[in-house]
């Protein structure tokens, strides 16, 4: 190891002690620093390290952890990063609190959760054994620009690993899917046609025309947004068998999801602990890559089954008298998963929309016409109180005014401490859903109330 | 008495929460008793355009502009012409605005041959304009202010038979250069605030449905309705902008 690298491991252990000290500053800035120092820090930590990296739009956190699940029940030697370190300096970070000061990684294994947009410069230094897309959906257009735009970054991340890996890939979106010509192991994840009945068809489809030869694609079935078994009639590119499948779901309840599996030709029948079609996905994508890193299919059946998220994703907090469930959205395809699942909720409920516009939130708060608040409508007897609150609070009130609900039934609260202790006396289940920013700020006062998980950065 | 509201290519100009201008105009029709109907016009549908009292065009992806231009040098241009001649009300934001312009050339000098309907051309600029911004329109269109959010790598050039839509207070507008937002011409009113624009800017929703009801009825008469969580929202709007100008 050069002079330089023993340099930038010590700049940053000492700026992420004094940062721990002063209770300021995140993962990002230590790695930052160490990154300036010597630029290939990352690429010399990461050596010997076997990695699963997990990429995509939506739900790389909740599949990082069940996948990271599986590693603690198994008794394996790894570490993992946090879904607000996700970046080459974040990432960097947490590899150099894992090593020695001379580099060597005190981890057999690591998870590492990657922004889409990052991994064209993470993946040439990490080098992961696996990595997995979990689906690819319009989202912070201000940030990334279009959706087709990530996917061509994450082709081009991939395509820099000249070694062969095993890329695991989600089957049912035609664009992830696309990635199947790189020169990597693929394997795919999905659900299969006959699992679940099959949704309609959104005109605001995120990929409507053929990735190959833009002709308009014939659905067998839709799952939810464009995940479903697509079909070009002109060119003839279509979703792949699955390898890790979900053939069949027959149970789903506000608290989670029986599914039947097939993997690797074997049926398993396994517990999803966590409710929602997106969460199904997230299952199947941690099964995939936990039996492509080895540890066993039965692994990652016991680690999805036992698994609770927390942090925002579907997590449970003992406010009010019922309770609340905190539900981060943060595009469209991911927010009319949560208004879906709120149809299946039983009980009457409060619920709380929380609007950031933040950098990390993306600055354009279009997308929220995207979604289908007129969902809301029908669940009138059931929903009986919408809150807004955030930093753009009048946008969301005016969206659910105009998706149809009542304004006498919208309030503005924007201090969260008082929401908060309002929602103490509360009789009836609280449903929070924020954006992520807002979501930080909203899990803070819980915690103070409620007790729960410190923030863990 | 019913509206009747073309949305042009909701398949692929779709990129930016456009559906809630649809649903705006639909809904202040709704609160006041007058009815309302939507006709979807995606690619490859070969009604006519005539009979619509308005038509909306979104904003959308680079990834399926060719699958677009075809479709339009179908016939749907010499439509679009007939009908802004004609006198339809049009809102086209964006992508949208910049089709019924004469061309758009890319960064690299590729040229795309427009609608033509409005004498306008943009060109394409490395740097995207992007962020929230507010601009005035002139008096004679009632001299409120607009909220919205750009996000465009295309410079908007207006000839001289278009006026601007506004003055930019905040942001960029057509090009980041000359303080134009917009493009008007007869009923058409192009721009670049896309996403939900008419929702918090409930006076220019109302300009549009006055225009429209009056060409239909020969009386463009509305009445009043509550706006308060409207004009919060385009208010709170205004003072960030006017705060982070200052």
């Amino acid at each position: 190891m050069s002079f330089r690298a023993f340099v930038a491991i010590c700049l940053c252990k000492l700026l992420r002690g004094l940062s721990r000290v002063l209770r300021r500053g995140g993962t990002a800035m230590p790695g930052r620093w160490a990154l300036k120092v010597c630029p290939e820090l990352l690429s010399i930590l990461a050596r010997g390290v076997k990695t699963v990296a997990i990429t995509g739009t939506n739900g790389k956190t909740t599949t990082a952890r069940m996948i990271e699940q599986a590693f603690t029940e198994q008794g394996k030697s790894y570490f993992a990063n946090r879904s607000g370190a996700n970046l080459i300096s974040g990432i960097t970070t947490e590899f150099v609190m894992n090593s020695t000061l001379l580099g060597k990684c005190r981890k057999e294994y690591a998870v590492i959760e990657c922004d889409e947009a990052a991994a064209v410069k993470v993946f040439p230094q990490l080098r992961p054994q696996v990595v997995v897309v979990t689906n690819l959906f319009r989202d912070q257009l201000d940030r990334y620009g279009e959706v087709t735009h990530t996917l061509e970054n994450i082709r081009t991340a991939l395509t820099s690993l000249r070694e062969p890996i095993t890329v695991c890939l989600n089957a049912d979106c035609s664009l992830t899917a696309s990635l199947r010509e790189l020169h990597h192991e693929i394997r795919f994840f999905g659900i299969d046609r006959g699992a679940v009945p099959s949704g309609e068809r959104s005109e605001l489809s995120d990929a409507s025309h053929c990735i190959r030869c833009k002709t308009e694609y014939e659905y067998d079935y839709i799952t939810y947004g464009h995940l479903g078994g697509y079909r070009c009639p002109a060119c003839g590119y279509r979703r792949p068998d699955a390898d890790y499948a979900v053939t069949d779901i027959p149970a789903q309840t506000a608290e989670g999801s029986s599914i039947v599996l097939r993997a690797r030709g074997k049926r398993y029948l396994a517990e999803v602990n966590l409710p929602a079609m997106y969460n199904v996905y997230n299952a199947i994508g941690a099964v995939a890559a936990v039996t492509e890193m080895g540890l066993g299919t039965e692994a990652a059946i016991s680690a999805v089954a036992s698994f609770k998220c927390g942090f925002g994703r579907m997590e449970n907090f003992a406010l009010g008298r019922v309770g609340a469930k905190l539900m981060l959205v943060k595009n469209p395809a991911g927010c009319n998963q949560v208004l879906d699942f709120l149809q299946n909720v039983k009980e009457k409920f409060v619920l709380v929309v929380c609007l950031n516009d933040r950098a990390a939130d993306g600055t354009d708060v279009s997308w929220i016409w995207d979604a289908g608040f007129e969902k809301l409508c029908a669940l009138s007897g059931r929903l009986e109180k919408v809150i807004v609150s955030g930093d753009r609070a009048p946008d969301m009130a005016v969206r659910i005014k105009y998706a149809g609900v009542d304004p006498r039934f919208v309030e503005i609260e924007r201090d969260y401490e008082k929401l908060v202790t309002a929602l103490e006396s509360e009789d009836r289940l609280v449903c929070m859903i924020p954006t992520y920013t807002a979501m930080l700020e909203l899990r803070e006062t819980l915690i103070r109330h409620c007790g729960g998980d410190e923030f863990w950065v | 008495m019913e509206l009747k509201i073309c949305h042009l290519y909701p398949d692929v100009l779709n990129l930016y929460g456009d559906g809630g201008n649809i649903r705006c105009l639909t809904q202040r029709l709704h609160w006041r008793g007058i009815g309302a109907s939507v006709t979807k016009m995606p690619i490859g549908a070969r009604e006519s355009l005539a009979g619509f009292d308005l038509v909306f065009i979104g904003g959308g992806q680079d990834f399926e502009q060719q699958v677009l231009l075809d479709d339009l040098h179908r016939g749907r241009d010499r439509e679009l012409v007939a009908a802004i001649e004609d006198g339809v009300c049009v809102l086209a934001i964006c992508g949208g605005y910049q089709m019924l312009g004469a061309y758009y050339e890319t960064h690299e000098g590729e040229r795309c041959d427009f609608v033509g309907a409005l004498d306008l051309c943009t060109v394409g600029a490395k740097k995207r304009m992007i962020g929230n911004y507010m601009f005035r329109v002139p008096e004679e269109l009632g001299g409120f202010t607009v909220v919205g959010f750009e996000n465009h790598s295309g410079k908007t050039r207006l000839g001289s038979g278009v006026e601007p839509l506004g003055r930019v207070l905040a942001g960029f507008g057509n090009n980041g250069e000359d303080g134009t937002e917009g493009a008007r011409y007869k009923n058409v009113f192009g721009t670049y605030s896309h996403g939900p624009l008419l929702p918090k800017n409930p006076a220019f929703a109302d300009l549009l449905l006055r225009r429209a009801l009056e060409r239909k009825t020969g009386s463009g008469e509305l009445s009043p309705l509550d706006d308060t969580l409207e004009l919060m929202a385009h208010d709170e709007m205004c003072a960030r902008l006017e705060r982070s100008g200052k």
